[in-house]
């Protein structure tokens, strides 16, 4: 295969968010007023006469005020019928005047409301579009969509099969990021499109009894290194992202077409299969100008950012689709549990640093480079945790799918003065000396083979007092099995009589934000391989420690999250052992010792299970 | 002092921005000068844009094309 498929999605709004805001507060004149409009639907016009003139059909998304417009309703079924544009709808730019006043608030996110206002929402939106179209939505959109509300909207309209479902990485970054006031906590989910699990949205399905019957996409492509530690507003395929991250001269955006060109290469992990996104609003190509940039700027941003996509067209290295083409494609081509991978490189800063991205429908796991091979994030999607959103649920604004590792949330390997920070990783021990692979960089190499996604990282010296050595990691993501097996060698030593000390380890905890969680109840243990003797530790905060010399696995249970993180040596011996932490670091540590020596391996496997 | 309003553009605080937080700053016009209401920043128009390309220098790689995927 060699496939990269684009798609392109527009919506017009009629009232854009940056005016709808101050209308909601009552400080401005009426909103409806037609040179609002008009203006709004001129921008989205330009939008699709840019797409159009590119070669490009499109992905129309129809919101609220633009399906009660009728000059709005008839422009699109002009594009459709003239350009073979799709018409879906999007639960994006809800606010209007007589949304306001049917339902009776100034909500604005589709995720945020009562399953039984969301239902209401649906229902009226998905009636006036039938009234417009004469057909319902095949595929529609939001910022985020739980699954609760897509296994409501796909029951009563099976028609839908393709969706928008979240944004990539919108949380406590992007709260900030906006001064405290953008409620997309959306983080921990899949990079690129997925087919989500009945049970949470951010979970790939395992089968098709777990199908929750939709493709989703993510809001945008976005960069999988800059965004991982910085505003995804800053760094996406969208100019506005670019405009809003000050990441151009002039009219020149190189960093975009970097983007898309990465995106496009990451046919070289997927089986030859990669995919973008563009999905814009009026709001962002404003007249009166955005981001300290001028109307004229944001409008040749559009068209460079277009014509670099039609210059990929004309070569035959792009193949752009509507969103139910892809979904359809996308279901013939993935299948459940085939992974999706990226081994991604920084194209912004001028390091040389490497994220590897693993999805599957067992976790998400991040691999950095920078750090010697370090997991940074790790979300355990074999549990597929059920956690509603919105007016009356436990949980309300906070959609992001929970980690047991996020090392830029929770310090990593980092940490002010005391206490241990979330990360998996692994330190060499000789003579009482002890280096930790966080201070090793390097750079890694990716290959397939049956069913393995193998990660292959370049040597890293570590030179002790008295001993210099050379360790290779290897890391084996095994579809369809929830593990990571990872090898460890040492290939060079200065003293070949030497032994050392390998210390495979995760520090881990829960959450979703920076901010950490109770960990009492969690439930820390392992089991020694002959006598299968176990020890147990319940989390109480109080720095205890258990070892086993002959281990058969070490294990973490963190109910709050019904996950189960298991440790064991594979096809050796080793002892395990296993850490509670205490207020000031609200961390559990499991972890493998093995005495190795130069040009032994050493195998050990993490596996993430769902715990009942 | 006179009410503060919204500049030509909407410029950002260029001090919130290095911090990677979108401030709208607000513009005085008996002064001529645009202020920021979250941190103490307080500047020309003229000021804004040099910042902002100063705010660029972290974007060591961003304005050049790489071509090695």
């Amino acid at each position: 295969m060699d496939k990269f498929i684009l798609n392109i999605i527009h919506r017009p709004e009629l009232v854009p968010e940056y005016i709808e805001k101050t209308a909601a507060s009552g400080k401005t004149e009426d909103v409806s007023r037609q040179e609002v409009i008009s203006e709004s639907l001129d921008i989205f016009k330009l939008q699709q006469k840019i797409a159009h003139d590119c070669g490009f059909k499109t992905t129309i998304q129809m919101t609220y005020s633009s399906l009660l417009d009728e000059q709005a309703v008839n422009l699109v079924k002009h594009d459709s019928e003239k350009y073979g544009d799709e018409i879906g709808m999007t639960f994006i730019g809800l606010t209007c005047k007589d949304f306001r006043e049917r339902f009776k608030t100034k909500e604005i996110a589709i995720w945020l409301f009562s399953m039984e206002d969301k239902k209401k929402i649906t229902d009226f939106m998905f009636s006036r579009f039938k009234q417009a179209f004469g057909f319902y939505p095949r595929s529609i959109g939001a910022y985020y969509l739980d699954a609760e509300l897509v296994s409501y909207i796909k029951h009563k309209y099976p028609e839908v099969h393709c969706a928008v479902a979240t944004c990539w990485e919108e949380g406590p970054k992007a709260y900030r990021n906006a001064n405290n006031s953008w409620y997309t906590f959306l983080d921990g989910g899949p990079f690129n499109p997925w087919i989500p699990s009945k049970s949470n949205i951010h979970c790939p399905a395992v089968d098709e009894s777990d199908d929750i019957g939709i493709v989703a996409i993510p809001h945008l492509s976005r960069d999988l290194l800059a965004v991982f530690d910085g505003p995804g507003s800053f760094f996406g395929t969208h100019p506005q992202n670019i405009m809003r991250g000050l990441v151009y001269k002039g009219e020149k955006i190189p960093y975009l077409y970097n983007l898309i060109d990465q995106y496009k290469s990451l046919k070289q992990y997927n089986k030859g299969y990669s995919y973008n996104m563009i999905f814009v609003g009026p709001g962002w190509m404003s007249k009166s100008g955005r981001w300290e940039a001028p109307y004229e700027l944001l409008v040749k941003n559009y068209e460079n950012c277009m014509a670099y996509y039609a210059d990929l067209k004309k070569k035959n290295e792009i193949e752009d689709k509507t969103m139910s083409e892809f979904a359809l494609w996308f279901r013939e081509h993935k299948p459940y549990k085939e992974p999706c991978c990226a081994l991604w490189k920084d194209i912004l800063f001028g390091s040389e640093k490497q994220l590897f991205w693993y999805v599957d429908p067992y976790f998400r796991v991040a691999i950095d480079m920078n750090q010697g091979g370090a997991i940074v994030d790790l979300r355990p999607y074999a549990a597929k945790l059920e956690r509603p959103v919105g007016v009356g649920t436990k949980h309300i604004q906070d959609a992001s799918y929970p980690y047991i590792i996020q090392s830029f949330y929770r310090a990593g390997f980092f940490t002010h003065y005391a206490g241990e920070g979330a990360i998996k990783s692994c330190t060499i021990e000789y003579n009482g000396e002890e280096v930790d692979l966080c201070t090793c960089r390097t750079q890694a190499h990716f290959k397939e083979k049956n069913g393995l996604r193998i990660l292959s990282l370049n040597d890293v010296e570590i030179e002790f007092k008295d001993l210099t050595i050379k360790v290779a990691s290897q890391f084996e993501l095994c579809e369809g099995s929830g593990e990571i097996i990872i090898t460890r060698k040492i290939t060079e030593i200065s003293d070949p009589g030497a032994s050392l000390i390998i210390n495979e380890y995760l520090t881990g905890c829960y959450g979703t934000t920076e901010y950490p969680e109770d960990l009492t109840g969690v439930v820390l243990s392992g089991t020694s391989r002959g006598n299968k003797k176990k020890k147990e530790i319940k989390y109480a905060y109080k720095c205890r420690e258990q070892v086993i010399a002959d281990v058969d696995t070490v294990q973490a249970v963190i109910p709050q999250i019904a996950s189960k993180l298991t440790l064991f040596p594979v096809d050796t011996t080793a002892e395990g052992y296993f850490r509670e932490g205490y207020a000031f670091s609200p961390m559990f540590t499991i972890g493998l010792k093995k005495s190795c020596k130069y040009k032994e391996e050493y195998r050990s496997c993490l596996r993430v299970e769902k715990e009942d | 002092m006179p009410q503060g309003r919204k500049g030509r553009l909407n410029y950002r605080c260029p001090i919130c921005f290095a911090r990677e937080i979108d401030m709208d700053l607000f513009y005085d016009q008996a002064e001529d000068e645009y202020y920021c209401i979250r941190c103490p920043y307080i500047d020309t128009e003229k000021e804004i844009l040099e910042l902002n390309e100063k705010n660029k220098f972290r974007y060591k790689s961003g304005f050049i094309r790489i071509r090695d995927f």
